[in-house]
C-alpha cells in the first residue's frame, strides 16, 4: 500500500499508550468484544479499557493496513481510509486462500485500480481463516468503507507479539501527517 | 504469491565453468545496486522479457531508478486480472490449430498469449512496438512522470503532436496547429481538438503499473510502425464477449495509431530523457538470453509460461448462449480460478421450467476449462435425450466460443 502513498521512511512503531478510543461499532463488533473479554486477555493486564465499553481494537502499518486485534483468534485485515484514497477507485480485489499459513509481511492479496497492482501485506503472521466475498462483486467497498465494511481476511494471529510493533489509531494519524508534510 | 530466491552473489561462481554457470556475473549483480541503472534486450522473447523486468523489480536497490526497453515478437499481453476468453480471439493465436478457411488474416503466424503481473487492459505487441518500463521508489512515484519523460523523448524527435492524457496514456492529437501552448506543458499540445470535435486523438502508449512494498513499476508501449494495425482488432475482439458475464477488469479500447519513428531513434531518445532526468551519463546494459540461465529468471518464465498462471488466474466468469439463435440447447457454465464449478444443460422453449434442465453435463463439472480440447468428446454422451445434430451445434457453438488454447491438440475439426 505505500507504494501509491509518500513515505516519510520515519519509523513510527508505538506501543499502546493510554486509553483505547471508544467507536460506534455494529452489533457483531459489540458481540465480538464481550466474547474477548470473556476469554482470556492476550494484551498485558497495563492497559485499560474504556468504562462506556465500547473499544476498537485496532492497529496499523507503516503500509497502511489495518488489523482488529478484538478477537485474536479471528482478527480483521484491511487497508486504511488513507491508502482507500490514494489508491482511487477499486476495480478488482485478489483475496489470499483460507486456510493459508503466513508470515508478516507476506503479500497476501493484491488490489486492482487505476491500472495499477498493488500488493496487500499481512500487518501479523498466521492462518487466514476466512476472506470476504462481498469484494467479489463489489471491490468498490473498499472504498465506500475502507476499515468497516471492506475488510479483506480474517487471520488466526499465531504471534502476538508482533502487535507490539504496529502502531494505534492516533500514532497512525500522526504518521499519516508527517507522510503528507514531507510531500 | 511467489516468493523469488534472491541474486546469487557470491565472487566464487564467477571463477566456475561457464557451462554450469548458474547465476548471473558478479558484474551485472553489482549494477543492480547502482543508483541509476539502464537496460535494453536483446530477446523477442516476451516471457523473457517481462521476466527480467520482475527481476530487476524484485532485485534493484530500494533507492535506484531503474529504465528498461524491449521489443517482442507478436504477442497478445493480459492484465493480471483480465480474462482470455473475453478479451481474445483465442482461436486465432495458432494458425496450425484450426481450419485454415476461417483464419483471416494470414501472415502473423503464431502469436503468444501472456499475462503480465501489472494492472490494466489487453495490448498487442509487435517488432513496430517499443516497450519501456522505468522501476522507481514508491515515495517517489506518480502514475504521470514517467509517461511525461516519454513524451519529451518523443518531443525531441520532432513528434510534437504527443501529450500524456488523463488516463496516463500517450496520444497524439490529431487537429490543425491552433494554440499556444508552453512547451514544457506534456498534457497539452497545439493541436488538441474540442471533445466533440470527430477528430479524435491516436492512442500510441498505453501504461500500467505495479505498485510493491518498497518499488514502483511503471511500463508502457509505443506504437512507432506496427504492420499489423489492421489486423490487430480482430486478435482483440472475443466472439465470447456477448455471452459472457465476468467479474476482472475489462480493457477500454481506443484508436490507436503509428508514431512513424523508428525503434532506434525513439529508444535513445527516451534513454537521453531518462539520464537528463536522473542526472546519469551511462550507458545502457545489454541483457538477454543468457538471462535464462539464472533460477529466479527461468522460475518466471516458467510462471508466465504455464498455463495456471495464464488461465487458472481469470476472474470469476460465467457463459451463456441463450441468446444465440443458432443453438437450440441451453447451456450456461459459471468458471471459477478457470475452473467449470457450475452450471445447466436443457432445451430451447423449456421457458427454465425445471423440467428440461438438467446440471452439469456429467464430466465438466471441476474440470479446467482450458483442459478441454473437445467439447464433442465431452458432450457427445452426457445429453441421451438430445438429437445428435442439436449437440452438435452446440459443441460448435462451444468451439468457436471456447477454443481449446494453444499447443492442445484441436479435435473438432477431422
Amino acid at each position: 500500500m505505500s507504494a501509491i502513498i509518500a513515505q516519510s521512511g520515519v519509523a513510527a512503531a508505538r506501543a499502546l499508550q493510554g486509553p483505547a478510543r471508544s467507536v460506534a461499532r455494529c452489533s457483531r463488533q459489540q458481540y465480538m468484544r464481550l466474547r474477548a473479554q470473556q476469554q482470556q486477555p492476550f494484551r498485558p493486564a497495563a492497559r485499560s479499557f474504556s468504562a462506556s465499553g465500547r473499544v476498537l481494537e485496532k492497529r496499523y502499518t507503516e503500509d497502511h493496513e489495518w488489523i482488529d486485534t478484538s478477537d485474536p483468534e479471528s482478527a480483521s485485515i484491511g487497508i486504511s481510509t488513507y491508502a482507500a484514497k490514494a489508491l482511487g477507485d477499486v476495480v478488482y480485489v485478489e483475496l489470499p486462500t483460507t486456510g493459508t499459513e503466513v508470515n508478516a509481511g507476506d503479500a497476501i492479496g493484491a488490489v486492482e485500480s487505476v491500472k495499477s497492482a498493488s500488493d496487500i501485506m499481512t500487518p501479523v503472521s498466521g492462518t487466514i481463516l476466512e476472506v470476504n466475498s462481498v469484494l467479489e462483486d463489489k471491490p468498490g467497498t473498499i472504498n465506500s468503507s475502507p476499515e468497516g465494511d471492506g475488510w479483506l481476511a480474517k487471520i488466526k494471529i499465531s504471534a502476538e507479539q508482533e502487535l507490539d510493533a504496529l502502531m494505534d489509531a492516533e500514532g497512525y494519524r500522526k504518521f499519516t501527517e508527517e507522510n503528507k508534510s514531507s510531500d | 504469491m511467489i516468493v523469488w530466491n534472491s541474486a546469487c552473489r557470491s565472487a566464487r561462481l564467477s571463477t566456475r565453468p561457464l557451462t554450469v554457470r548458474r547465476c548471473l556475473s558478479q558484474r551485472t549483480l553489482d549494477r543492480l545496486t547502482d543508483p541509476v541503472q539502464s537496460y535494453i534486450s536483446t530477446s523477442r522473447d516476451p516471457y523473457l522479457n517481462l521476466s527480467i523486468e520482475h527481476f530487476l523489480l524484485q532485485q534493484s536497490a530500494p533507492e535506484s531508478v531503474v529504465l528498461l526497453l524491449y521489443v517482442n515478437r507478436p504477442s497478445i499481453i493480459i492484465g493480471r486480472n483480465q480474462n482470455p476468453w473475453l478479451e481474445v480471439n483465442l482461436a486465432l493465436l495458432d494458425p496450425s490449430s484450426h481450419d485454415q478457411s476461417y483464419s483471416e488474416p494470414p501472415g502473423l503466424g503464431a502469436v503468444d498469449l501472456v499475462r503480465r503481473r501489472s494492472g490494466g487492459g489487453t495490448v498487442f505487441h509487435d517488432e513496430g512496438n517499443v516497450n519501456w518500463t522505468v522501476i522507481c521508489p514508491s515515495k517517489d512515484f506518480t502514475r504521470d512522470q514517467h509517461a511525461e519523460m516519454v513524451v519529451r523523448a518523443l518531443r525531441d524527435c520532432g513528434i510534437d503532436r504527443a501529450r500524456v492524457n488523463v488516463r496516463h496514456d500517450i496520444v497524439l492529437d490529431q487537429g490543425q496547429h491552433s494554440l499556444t501552448i508552453g512547451s514544457d506543458d506534456t498534457h497539452s499540445t497545439p493541436y488538441q481538438t474540442p471533445e466533440a470535435d470527430a477528430r479524435k486523438p491516436l492512442k500510441v502508449s498505453g501504461s500500467a503499473y505495479k505498485l510493491t512494498r518498497q518499488r514502483a513499476l511503471h511500463h508502457g508501449t509505443c506504437l512507432l510502425s506496427s504492420p499489423n494495425l489492421n489486423i490487430i482488432p480482430h486478435y482483440l475482439h472475443s466472439p465470447a464477449k456477448p455471452y459472457m458475464t465476468a467479474r476482472g477488469v475489462e480493457s477500454v479500447s481506443s484508436p490507436v495509431g503509428n508514431i512513424l519513428l523508428s525503434n532506434e531513434r525513439f529508444i535513445a531518445s527516451v534513454q537521453k530523457q531518462f539520464g537528463k532526468l536522473y542526472r546519469s551519463i551511462g550507458d545502457a546494459q545489454e541483457v538477454g538470453d543468457e538471462w535464462q540461465e539464472h533460477d529466479s529468471v527461468r522460475k518466471g518464465c516458467d510462471e508466465l509460461k504455464s498455463p495456471e498462471w495464464t488461465y487458472l488466474q481469470t476472474p470469476q466468469f460465467s457463459i451463456s448462449n441463450q441468446s444465440d439463435t443458432l443453438t437450440d440447447v441451453d447451456l450456461e457454465l459459471s468458471v471459477r480460478n478457470g475452473v467449470i464449478s457450475s452450471g445447466f444443460c436443457g432445451t430451447r422453449k423449456s421457458g427454465y421450467s425445471g423440467a428440461a434442465r438438467t446440471g452439469l453435463p456429467a464430466g465438466l463439472d471441476g474440470r479446467r476449462l482450458h483442459d478441454i480440447s473437445s467439447w464433442d468428446d465431452e458432450l457427445g454422451g452426457s445429453l441421451p435425450s438430445v438429437s445428435h445434430d442439436r449437440v452438435t451445434r452446440l459443441c460448435k457453438w462451444l468451439h468457436m466460443m471456447l477454443p481449446p488454447p494453444i499447443g492442445r491438440p484441436n479435435t473438432h475439426f477431422r
